[in-house]
Parts: structure tokens; C-alpha cells; sequence
């Protein structure tokens, strides 16, 4: 430490200083010498050569001496770098080639890593995020359903597992008091949630745990944006009340802006056991799901344990009907990214093999540059650089040219990054957090290593191989192509062809499978369609009735509107996801084992729903005004759960009991089949699905669909005049026109076949100048051969058909390594893929001919060129 | 006098030792290269021979581990020379490698003297 200090030192204060004053100190020493030998009686000229003699070689000494003080690595280092330098400015297209292709490659891999660093691997913003898991319950048919209230407080009091839990729900309330009455999102939570967040209150505090009790006095936390957009980020807000549903709630606190837990944006926290009273059923599920930190070193599996242990003595203790329910536990990080997981390895696997096709591609160029510089290394062997010192230089050239490249392609991340959260669909989780940041930095400064030890791989086989006679003797033309090195620049474009086509395959599935969903028949009508949907408060509509009377008049004034065509209502309206699924039987058929119960999705609708929508009635006949309360009991049904029970004959007459055989449940006599709709996305499966009457059991939040003559938009307005005409206090949750809600569903899909398709055409064009590159130099290094040829008789063609199996021998084994290749890889794709097979020929065949028809593209031009050879003026210079 | 021919018959220096006879010398007082170089032969009685081009790097790496300082000066016969001190730390490595040496020929003088 203290050597390398002091020797820092005299480096900057000169090292011209060092020498002079060691050459005056060796010639002072000399003058002792030769005193001395005087003094002994020699003559003064042969004491001088005799004290000279005795020193030895005085420079040899002054130079060791003086080396004491260099940093002998770092200064050959640098040397290096400046002869590396060099070698790039002489060269400067060789060098941008190079550079660039470095650069798109280990940028697209840093974007892609940020991503999937930000959304995968960066731990989420709470504390001991790695020990925080989602709780639910299960039983035999279903995971992770919800737990109940009841169960939530027993695992709360009795578990040895966690050090904190608490439960959540999303709910509505309608704010009023407040200038125009307000649809506002609440969540609540019992008071054990902001804990587990580790969020404090910017303002006042947030509930205790006496007021997160039934019966206490009602309080809400506000989130900040709320507290800043709709109450004007007042800080008097404290102690205000807020009017939700007509009951006031006092303002106790303010949480600070950065807490997204929540999917959906969330106005207001409330006291979930305001709304429980602890007396509730165990089995009463109501979409709560619990947040729960593990105590450290517990792991998932032994609370799991440790919560079915208290469920089987509630079994017990309080028997039901859901005495097989268990507990359900799943790390929180893993729930958050579970549905992206997929694409993201999938676009990560594609930037690694770009980043190969990119480091082979300048392997290529610069083997090829090092045959062309082997007489400038011939001559540099033969005045003494050592194998190792060329190696170094080697290293040390092609790690700078990799470090430019990656800075460039740093450079290059940053703004593709941009442009990626520009372009990418809403809902990606953590995907606003994307930034370089210093994980990221270290990816990009390994990767860059890494590349530039593999582009220097290939050199580095070759230096202190070469001939020097022959390299002195050859002029410096490159005439060093030795069969090793050629077949292993063949291997490195078969293996270029390889990728390509792998990447092409698995983009073309992903455009074909996003053809499809687009495609898919949804099940309806989607033009001009106009969706409005509206929650009315339970406050204000106590009952069934009201509820029914007001959507009957709601219909009635929206189909007076001029340009609506028809108006139907339904309670879950397609693309609205999965609005809850439950159990049910078929009263003819066999009784399924407990765990057997089949699951049906559940929908209201009204008699013209279906009509409006254009779902067409398969058997039997949707709904009519007769179908009201008190009638019989009916049901209209879709054709996936028709066709299970009943494929050859029709399912009208038939009756279904919901809850399944082992619950309590009201039995239907299907009356109906109608036509599946997709209830999620355009991409996901149809599920069995089950339709009862509006007017046999109203539900306070029913999507109205207004099918228009005109723009829907248009009609907008006039909708909003005839809620307001019919409840001034009721606001609309949603009015859209339907057209782009189907597309949105394809968002996701959209965007990571953008992507890919994007990484298939870079990995083309990439691929492409391999090609062109190797070909091009196989033609160079010819010259001479082709100009005898012809000289010897050799008419174009065969000139052109003997470069041309060359070409086309490494073309055809990269494709049909890749077809293999391709083959094995589709198995990773089958969960991306949909409506093909993700070993789809027709796809495979495809890819191949666009690989093939861009290789045999750049192939041409060199090709040409070999053909054009003039042999006369060729040979006379040779 | 000796000269560079019959470096054969002297002893040539284990790795380390020039440094530790060079500290040695200095234990003395100070001095120039030169001096240091007489001191060493002088009291080998010639057995070793001091070759300059190890004992300048040798000089330069003391300085630089700040065990030996340097200054201009001028000889008792009024030549100016460059002289030599041992620093406070010299000193110490010096009697932490004198114990160390003398503890390394004893033990190699007795593994040679067993007889057997």
C-alpha cells in the first residue's frame, strides 16, 4: 500500500525527475569508486575504467533501478489500448461494423434486462418483501379462493407462523357532500395493513385496532391522491367528514403518495371489521383476501401447516359445509408477476440470441481482420513479443472495442427503454420503476466482458500459430485462410442461420396466435355498442325492488333516446373478466364426488340482453318479461356447458342446481342455449357459463349496453341526461363505447409480439450481414483462384454454381439445424402460443423460406461479384 | 579487488537478503550506494559479490516502502553523494528480520548437523 502510494506519487510528479536523479547518483558513486582506486595508486585513467568495469553496464542498471517506479502492467495495459485505438481509427467502417453490432446487441439485452430486473428480480417495496405471502383458502376443485371473515380471525389469533396479518377488499362507496356525487374506490383493510406495507401517514394517523371493530366509530385514511385531486390536498382535512353511502366517516389521516399496492387506484382506506360482525358465518365468502408476513426462518410450508392445523380444529369445533377448506399460501412476489413471468423469459431468451448472433457476426470480422494482420503480427513475433504479450493485446483490443459497444448500447437501452414504457400496455406490475439502475449497470459491464472475451476467442486460437515465413513472404495478403479457421468462421454463420430461424419460428407462432385471438369471434356484436354501468348505493336502494324498478325505467328512458336500437342489461358484460364462479349440478346426471363439483361462471341478464348484443340463441328461447319473480325458475345456459352434459341432445327441459350436490341452492330449469361470449380476454379460453333472469334476482351493478344506430359516442349525453333525470346522486361508474374493448384484451400479447418481432428482424438483418461478410471474404481471398479458373477455361456459371454450393451448403445446414432446433424450443412457447400448435409446419416452413430468401439475398451480391472477376488484369498483377 | 570474473565462487543472494544486508549497513549510519555496496563485501569477506543492477532496484523498493530515506550531501572529501538513512520503520523490519534470519540458519544448521 505504501509502495503503491509513493510510487503514485513520483508518477505525477515526473518520471524524467527519477532518471536524472538516479544517472547523477550512479556517476557521484562511480567518482567514489574511482577516488578510492587512486588512492590505491592506479593511475587515473585506468581507475576510471576499472571502477567502470567493476559497476557493470551502468544504463541497464538505471533502467532497472528506474522500473522500480512503473506500474510495468497498467503502462502495457494502456499501451495496448493506444494501439488498439489506433488499429480502430485506421479502420474506421471495420470499426463502426463492429461497434455497432455490439452495441444493438448488448443494448437490447440491457433493456430487456432492466425489465425483467424491475418487474422479477428487484424484491417489491416493503418490508421483508421476501417473506410477505398472500393467503386464501383451497379445497379439492379450487386454489387460492377467498378466505372468510371468520377463518381470517381465527388464523390471526391462533397462528405461530406470522409476525403480522391482515385482511383486504376492494369495495365501492358514492361519495356525496362533496359537490357532484362521486363514484369512489375504496379498500378495506383491517388495521394490521399498513404495518405490513410499512407505510406511515403524511398527515394525522392511521386507525387503531379499536376502530377497526363492528360497531366503532367510523374513520378513513385517505391516499394521497385522492386527498390532492378531489379535496384539493387540503391539510385542514383531518377530522372533516366524509359522506360514503350516506354514512359519515371522519378523516384521520393521509397516507404519503408512494403506496401502490392495489391494482386499481384507491381513494380511501376503511376499517374492514367496521363491516364484519365477528358472528358471521365461517362460510361465508365475501372476496377478502388476506396479506400475512412470515416470522424469519418459518417457511411457506410450515405455516401452511400450521394455519390447516386451525382449520381441521374449526372443523371441529364449528362443522360446516366447508369443513374441507384448507389454508392457501403463495409468496406475494410471485402472485405480482406469476402472468408476465413467461413473456419476459421469452424475450430475454430472444435478446441472448441476438447478442450470439452479434458476437458472431464480429468474431467473423475480426478473424478475418487478424488473417489480413498476420504479417503485421509475423513481423511483431520475430522482434520478440511473446505469445502471451500478442494474447494480451488481443484481449485488450477486442475488450475495448466491446466496451465502446457497450456504452453505446448502454446509451442505446436508455432510449429503447423509453420507448418501451411508451408502447407497453397498462398493467404490467412495477413496469413505472423500470430504470438502469446499479444492477443493471453490472449486467451490462458482465455482459460486455463476456462479449468481448468470446469475439476474442477466436483470434487468440490463431495468434502464434502463423508461419512466419510464409506471413513475411506473402506480402500481407491475407494468406493465412488455414482450414481450421475457415470452418470455424463457417460454423459461427451455420450457427448464425440456426438462431435466426429459431427467432423467426417463434415470432411468427406469436403473430400467428395474435391473428388468431383477434379473429376469434367473441361472441357478439361488438359495433356500435355503448356501455354504461352504474352501482346504485344500498343506502338509497334498500331493496330488490327499488333496484329492479330503477333499471326497468333506466331501459325504458335510454331506448327512447334517439339512435339507440336496442338496450339490454347484464351483470357481468364480456371482456369484464371473471365476475365470480360457482358450483353447480346437473339434477340428471351423476352425482360428482365432493371434490368433483363442477365450476360455472354466473351471469344476470335481462330479456334483451341477448338480443342486443347479437348472442345468438342456439335452443330454446332466452328470457321474457314472464320470466319474473314468483314464475318458475329458469336459466339460459352457453353451448360449452350444453355440449359437456348433453352433446348429442339439447339441453332445454333439463335442470341445473347451484351450489352442486353437497350445498344449499335453488334448482333452474334451463329454458335456453345461447352462444359463447368471451368473458376475459379474446385470448383465453370459454368457460361454462350459467345465465339467470334480472328480475329473478337483481343485482345494484348492471352494465346497461345500448346498441346505437350512429357513433356511439354520440349518444353519450343524452345517456348521462337520463341517469341524472332519474337519481341526481347517482354517478356513472363507466360509459365507454365497446369497439376497442375487445382489442384492449389483447394489449399484453400485442406488445410482446411486437417485441419479438422486432428482435426476429434485427436477428435477420444481423444474420444477414454475417452472410454477406463471410461470403464476401470467401470471394477475396478467391481472386486469384477464380481469375486461373477462368483463365483456364471456366465459363461464369460454373464459377457462379461453385461459389454458390458454397453459400448454399452452410444456408441449408443452418436451416435444417434450426428446424430441429426450432422444433425442441417450441416447447417453451406453448404457453404464449394460441389457436395453432406451437409445432405448427405450415409456421416452420415459412420462417425457412424467409430465412432462406434474405441469406440468398446478401448471398447474391458477393456471388456477382465473384463472377465479375477479371481474370486477365487479376493475374498479371499477381 | 574483486571483479565480476570470479562470480562463480561467490555466494549468490537468497531471495530477500540483499535488502536486509542493505537495512544492515545503514544500522551503521548513513551512506551512499557505494559504501553500501564495499560494507557488504568487506564484512562477506568477500563472499558475496553486490551486482548494481539488483542493488539499485533493491534501494529504490526501500524507499518506496519508506524504510530507507535519501538526501544529497557532501562526502567527508567534499564530493557531493547521495546518502542513505534507515527511517524508524527500517529499523524495525531490520530487527524483526535479523531474528527471523537467525532463527532460520539455526534451524538449518541443525537439520544439516543430524547425523543418520
Amino acid at each position: 500500500m505504501r509502495e503503491l502510494w509513493s510510487k503514485l506519487r513520483r508518477t505525477l510528479t515526473g518520471r524524467r525527475a527519477v532518471t536524472e536523479d538516479l544517472a547523477e547518483e550512479i556517476e557521484s558513486n562511480l567518482a567514489l569508486e574511482t577516488e578510492d582506486n587512486i588512492a590505491k595508486g592506479m593511475r587515473p585513467d585506468d581507475a576510471r575504467a576499472a571502477s567502470r568495469r567493476h559497476f557493470g553496464n551502468a544504463t541497464l542498471t538505471r533502467e532497472r533501478a528506474q522500473d522500480a517506479w512503473r506500474f510495468l502492467s497498467l503502462e502495457t495495459f494502456l499501451q495496448d489500448v493506444r494501439y488498439g485505438w489506433r488499429g480502430l481509427r485506421k479502420s474506421p467502417a471495420y470499426s463502426l461494423i463492429i461497434i455497432l453490432t455490439l452495441a444493438l446487441g448488448i443494448g437490447a439485452n440491457t433493456a430487456i434486462f432492466s425489465v425483467v430486473n424491475s418487474v422479477l428480480l428487484k424484491p417489491l417495496p416493503y418490508p421483508g418483501s421476501e417473506r410477505l405471502v398472500e393467503l386464501g383458502e383451497s379445497h379439492a376443485k379450487a386454489e387460492g379462493i377467498s378466505v372468510t371473515w371468520g377463518n381470517f380471525r381465527a388464523w390471526q389469533k391462533y397462528n405461530h407462523s406470522f409476525e403480522d396479518m391482515a385482511a383486504r377488499q376492494m369495495d365501492h362507496f358514492t361519495l356525496t357532500g362533496r359537490g357532484e356525487p362521486l363514484f369512489t374506490s375504496a379498500a378495506l383493510v383491517t388495521n394490521g395493513f399498513f404495518r405490513l406495507v410499512g407505510t406511515k401517514p403524511l398527515l394525522g394517523r392511521v386507525f387503531t385496532e379499536e376502530e377497526d371493530r363492528f360497531g366503532a366509530t367510523r374513520t378513513a385514511v385517505l391516499a394521497h391522491s385522492f386527498w390532492l385531486t378531489k379535496l384539493g390536498g387540503d391539510v385542514n382535512v383531518l377530522g372533516t367528514t366524509l359522506a360514503l353511502n350516506g354514512q359519515p366517516y371522519r378523516v384521520v389521516g393521509v397516507l404519503p403518495p408512494d403506496l401502490q399496492f392495489f391494482p386499481r387506484s384507491v381513494d380511501y382506506y376503511l376499517p374492514m371489521g367496521l363491516f364484519r360482525r365477528d358472528s358471521t358465518p365461517r362460510t361465508q365468502h365475501g372476496s377478502i383476501r388476506a396479506l400475512a408476513r412470515l416470522k424469519p426462518g418459518v417457511t411457506l410450508a410450515a405455516a401452511r401447516n400450521d394455519l390447516d392445523g386451525i382449520m381441521r380444529r374449526l372443523a371441529k369445533e364449528d362443522p360446516g359445509t366447508e369443513n374441507d377448506h384448507r389454508a392457501y399460501g403463495v409468496f406475494l412476489s410471485d402472485t405480482k408477476t406469476a402472468s408476465i413471468r413467461p413473456t419476459l423469459w421469452l424475450l430475454m431468451g430472444a435478446v441472448g440470441l441476438i447478442l450470439l448472433i452479434a458476437c458472431s457476426n464480429v468474431a467473423n470480422l475480426v478473424l478475418a481482420r487478424s488473417a489480413a494482420r498476420s504479417r503485421e503480427i509475423a513481423i511483431r513475433t520475430a522482434i520478440g513479443a511473446g505469445r502471451k504479450r500478442l494474447i494480451r493485446q488481443v484481449l485488450t483490443e477486442n475488450l475495448l472495442v466491446a466496451g465502446i459497444g457497450g456504452a453505446l448500447g448502454l446509451a442505446i437501452a436508455y432510449w429503447s427503454l423509453r420507448a418501451l414504457l411508451f408502447l407497453a400496455p397498462r398493467g404490467i406490475p412495477r413496469l413505472p420503476e423500470i430504470g438502469l439502475d446499479l444492477r443493471v449497470l453490472l449486467f451490462t459491464a458482465g455482459l460486455t466482458i463476456v462479449t468481448g472475451l468470446l469475439v476474442a476467442f477466436a483470434p487468440i486460437l490463431t495468434v502464434g500459430k502463423i508461419d512466419l515465413s510464409s506471413a513475411l513472404n506473402s506480402g500481407g495478403r491475407s494468406g493465412t485462410d488455414t482450414r481450421r479457421e475457415r470452418s470455424f468462421r463457417n460454423a459461427l454463420v451455420v450457427a448464425e442461420i440456426t438462431i435466426t430461424l429459431v427467432l423467426a419460428f417463434s415470432s411468427g407462432l406469436l403473430l400467428r396466435s395474435l391473428i388468431a385471438a383477434q379473429n376469434t369471434n367473441p361472441g357478439f356484436v361488438a359495433e356500435r355498442l355503448l356501455d354504461l354501468e352504474v352501482v346504485l348505493p344500498a343506502s338509497s336502494y334498500k331493496n330488490q325492488q327499488a333496484v329492479q324498478n330503477f333499471y326497468d325505467r333506466l331501459l325504458q328512458g335510454l331506448s327512447m333516446l334517439p339512435g339507440a336500437k336496442e338496450v339490454g342489461a347484464v351483470n357481468c358484460p364480456p371482456s369484464a373478466g371473471s365476475c365470480g364462479d360457482w358450483w353447480y349440478s346437473v339434477l340428471d346426471g351423476p352425482i360428482p364426488a365432493q371434490s368433483d363439483v363442477p365450476l360455472s361462471l354466473f351471469n344476470l341478464a335481462d330479456p334483451q340482453y341477448f338480443q342486443t348484443m347479437g348472442i345468438p340463441v342456439r335452443e330454446g328461447r332466452g328470457f321474457t318479461t314472464a320470466d319474473r319473480k314468483g314464475a318458475p325458475l329458469v336459466a339460459v345456459v352457453n353451448e360449452v356447458l350444453a355440449r359437456r352434459w348433453w352433446p348429442k341432445e339439447s339441453a332445454v327441459g333439463h335442470s341445473i342446481k347451484v351450489g352442486g350436490p353437497y350445498m344449499p341452492g335453488p334448482t333452474f330449469e334451463i329454458v335456453g342455449v345461447v352462444g359463447n361470449v368471451t368473458q376475459e380476454g379474446l385470448d383465453s379460453k370459454p368457460m361454462p357459463e350459467i345465465y339467470r333472469p334480472f328480475a329473478q334476482d337483481a343485482s345494484e351493478g348492471m352494465a346497461v349496453m345500448i346498441r346505437t344506430s350512429g357513433d356511439p359516442k354520440l349518444l353519450a349525453p343524452g345517456v348521462r341526461r337520463v341517469v341524472a333525470s332519474l337519481d341526481g346522486n347517482l354517478p356513472i361508474q363507466s360509459l365507454r363505447s365497446f369497439e376497442n374493448v375487445m382489442g384492449a384484451t389483447l394489449a399484453r400479447r400485442r406488445f410482446s409480439t411486437l417485441l419479438l418481432g422486432i428482435f426476429a428482424g434485427l436477428a435477420l438483418i444481423l444474420s444477414a450481414v454475417g452472410v454477406y461478410g463471410l461470403l464476401n471474404y470467401w470471394v477475396t481471398a478467391r481472386e486469384e483462384e477464380i481469375a486461373i479458373r477462368m483463365a483456364l477455361g471456366a465459363r461464369r456459371s460454373t464459377i457462379l454454381s461453385w461459389a454458390g454450393m458454397q453459400a448454399s451448403r452452410l444456408i441449408v445446414i443452418g436451416i435444417v439445424l434450426g428446424m430441429a432446433a426450432g422444433w425442441g424450443a417450441s416447447h417453451w412457447l406453448k404457453s404464449v402460443v394460441f389457436g395453432i400448435s406451437a409445432r405448427d409446419p405450415l409456421m416452420m416452413i415459412a420462417a425457412a423460406l424467409v430465412v432462406i430468401l434474405i441469406a440468398a439475398i446478401t448471398a447474391a451480391i458477393p456471388l456477382s461479384r465473384a463472377t465479375r472477376v477479371d481474370a486477365a488484369r487479376k493475374l498479371q498483377r499477381a | 579487488m574483486s571483479t565480476v570474473d570470479d562470480l562463480s565462487e561467490r555466494l549468490e543472494f537468497l531471495q530477500g537478503t540483499l535488502e536486509v544486508l542493505i537495512l544492515r549497513s545503514l544500522q551503521m549510519g548513513p551512506n551512499h550506494a557505494y559504501g553500501i555496496s564495499q560494507f557488504i563485501e568487506r564484512f562477506s569477506e568477500n563472499e558475496f559479490l553486490v551486482d548494481n543492477g539488483s542493488l539499485y532496484p533493491a534501494m529504490q523498493r526501500l524507499v518506496q516502502r519508506d524504510w530507507i530515506t535519501s538526501q544529497w550531501k557532501t562526502s567527508p572529501n567534499s564530493r557531493r553523494a547521495k546518502y542513505y538513512r534507515l527511517t524508524p520503520l527500517g529499523r524495525k523490519q531490520l530487527v524483526a528480520a535479523t531474528s527471523r534470519w537467525e532463527r532460520f540458519v539455526e534451524a538449518m544448521g541443525r537439520v544439516l548437523a543430524t547425523r543418520g
